[in-house]
């Protein structure tokens, strides 16, 4: 059953997606944790609701116009917190309605009904195209070699900022460096997962990695391995008892959570 | 040389100056302890000189070049009075080291060849070599300190800013570290700011005292600038006592 399942190429293409989203996510997802971002995530993805809505009415591509608005809210969101001294939530809170707001009223002037549009809300992991597969690759092999190769910074800043700018870092710029990753990151994988979940896939498998991890390696090496299996067994278990895709992955990905927190007691 | 050059430092905050006017200038190759009582403004002058908060005035520069945000190639190492960090952070304490070992761009977690030696030495050198695996969050104050003391030489600075770096610190420890950093400034001569307040190791270490609290007090050489009405002056009558049992130590 499995071969014959594996042969339909939009199967392949599910899989090959979840395999690198769970791959991506965590990754990225682990900054997420580590610095306390999880609103701001779940902020962008939101946003990224007005993008989907202001590309319908403009009839252009949809991811295009997400990732086009996720990148300007993570500008102002880093802007703002900047210039007005309020704290991030809040500064997030403000961003992020505005964005939702805008969003609805966009979709109020559409006419008709737009199954598209649905799968960005909840995703749709079997509809991928082999253009998202291509999109979903590049960006991702940008990001982690970006990430990668300034990976020292980064936890250095993570650490303690001070240092880090004795050190010569420039904060600032890693500081928003890492919105805009985040942004393009989460806006890349709602196709896959949905706006509304897609920050779970981002923090659940860093946050499980981290209560295993006694180390930064291993929190990396842990939180991909669930991410993928998360990923690939939250597939195959939909396929099998004909779910959602998106929520049998998160789900999934809560029970490997919730194993963790038995091993760490 | 001069190391660094302090003129006309004030910083100020919610209206109030934090510190007022110092001017002072380090040799390159010497100790120079600060001192002064709580809340005097030592922490807040080396958070200014290195660019950690702004200032209103005054200019800072070293080895002759303006010094902001230490974009420049000279190396300097910071321990910070208080080190704040998330202790639930999975961060080992090689792997911190790691992270601070030049160069900054480069993949780490990679082996490299000498990179391992290089950090379980520094361990060495500050007694926390069995530490190298554990996780910072899990160290002690004292523990800690020490990594953050190894943490701060580990890519040679040429100056080094030390907050109160013994504090909490046992006694086998403290007398390690004051001697570490003699070596480093008498080998490799490092320059050294030192806030300190510990009157003995100052007499014993440093080069040059610098006395404040907001304002600059005095400076100079610790035997010829301690003198009784300076002590009494910053510390109150109780202190008063203080540089003649030193002096009959020595
Ligand atoms: N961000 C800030 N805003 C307002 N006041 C501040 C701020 N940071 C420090 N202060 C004040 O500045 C003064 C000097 O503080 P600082 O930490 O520099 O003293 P210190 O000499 O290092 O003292 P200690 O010996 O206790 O370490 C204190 O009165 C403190 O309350
Ligand atoms: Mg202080």
């Amino acid at each position: 059953m499995i071969s014959e399942f594996i042969s339909y190429p939009f199967i392949q293409r599910a899989l090959l997606a979840s395999v690198m989203v769970g791959i991506l996510c965590p990754f990225v997802g682990n900054f997420v944790v580590l610095r306390r971002m999880s609103f701001y995530s779940d902020a962008i993805s939101h946003s990224a609701f007005a993008g989907i809505a202001a590309g319908a009415l403009l009839g252009i591509d949809l991811s295009l116009s997400s990732i086009i608005v996720a990148v300007f809210i993570a500008v102002v969101i880093a802007f703002l917190s900047e210039k007005t001294g309020l704290s991030h939530d809040t500064v997030i809170g403000i961003a992020f309605s505005g964005a939702i707001a805008a969003g609805m009223l966009v979709m109020g002037m559409l006419k008709g009904y737009r199954t598209d549009m649905f799968t960005f809300l909840f995703g749709d992991i079997l509809a991928i195209t082999e253009r998202d597969i291509l999109m979903i690759f590049f960006v991702g092999m940008l990001t982690i070699i970006i990430l990668l190769t300034f990976l020292k910074p980064f936890l250095q800043i993570t650490f303690n900022r001070d240092l880090a700018r004795v050190e010569g870092i420039s904060v600032r710029f890693f500081e928003y460096l890492l919105f805009l990753i985040i942004a393009v990151v989460v806006t890349v994988s709602l196709k896959i997962i949905g706006m509304i979940l897609v920050t779970s896939l981002l923090i659940v498998p860093a946050a499980s990695a981290k209560n295993l991890a006694s180390s930064m390696k291993r929190l990396f090496v842990y939180s991909c391995i669930f991410g993928v299996v998360s990923g690939v067994l939250g597939l195959a278990m939909s396929i099998y008892l004909d779910t959602s895709s998106g929520p049998t992955i998160v789900l999934v990905s809560i029970g490997i959570f919730f194993l963790t927190m038995i091993k760490r007691e | 040389m001069i190391a660094l050059q302090v003129d006309n430092l004030c910083v100020k905050a919610d209206n109030r100056h934090l510190i007022e006017n110092i001017t002072f200038s380090v040799e390159e190759g010497r100790i120079i302890a600060i001192i002064g009582p709580n809340g005097a403004g030592k922490t807040t002058l080396i958070k200014a000189v290195l660019g950690l908060i702004p200032y209103e005035t005054g200019t800072v520069s070293l080895f002759g070049q303006p010094f902001k945000n230490n974009h420049s190639d000279i190396k300097v190492g910071y321990v910070p009075q208080r080190l704040e960090f998330d202790r639930t952070i999975p961060l080992t304490v090689s792997e911190l080291l790691g992270f601070t070992l030049p160069p900054l761009y480069s993949v780490p977690f990679l082996k490299k060849k000498g990179a391992r030696e290089h950090i379980d030495g520094l361990l060495n050198i500050v007694g926390a070599q069995a530490l190298a695996r554990r996780s910072i969050g899990s160290l002690s104050g004292g523990e800690l300190q020490r990594v953050m003391i190894a943490k701060a030489i580990v890519n040679d600075p040429k100056v080094l800013f030390l907050d109160e770096p013994a504090s909490g610190v046992d006694i086998e420890g403290q007398e390690r570290f004051h001697d570490l950093v003699k070596r480093l400034n008498r080998e490799k001569g490092l320059t050294v700011i030192l806030i300190s307040h510990d009157l003995n190791v100052v007499y014993r270490y440093a080069d040059n005292v610098l006395c404040m609290n907001r304002k600059l007090i005095c400076k100079g050489r610790p035997e010829e600038t301690l003198t009784d009405e300076v002590i009494k002056s910053m510390y109150g009558e109780m202190m008063g006592a203080y540089t003649h049992s030193c002096h009959e130590h020595d």
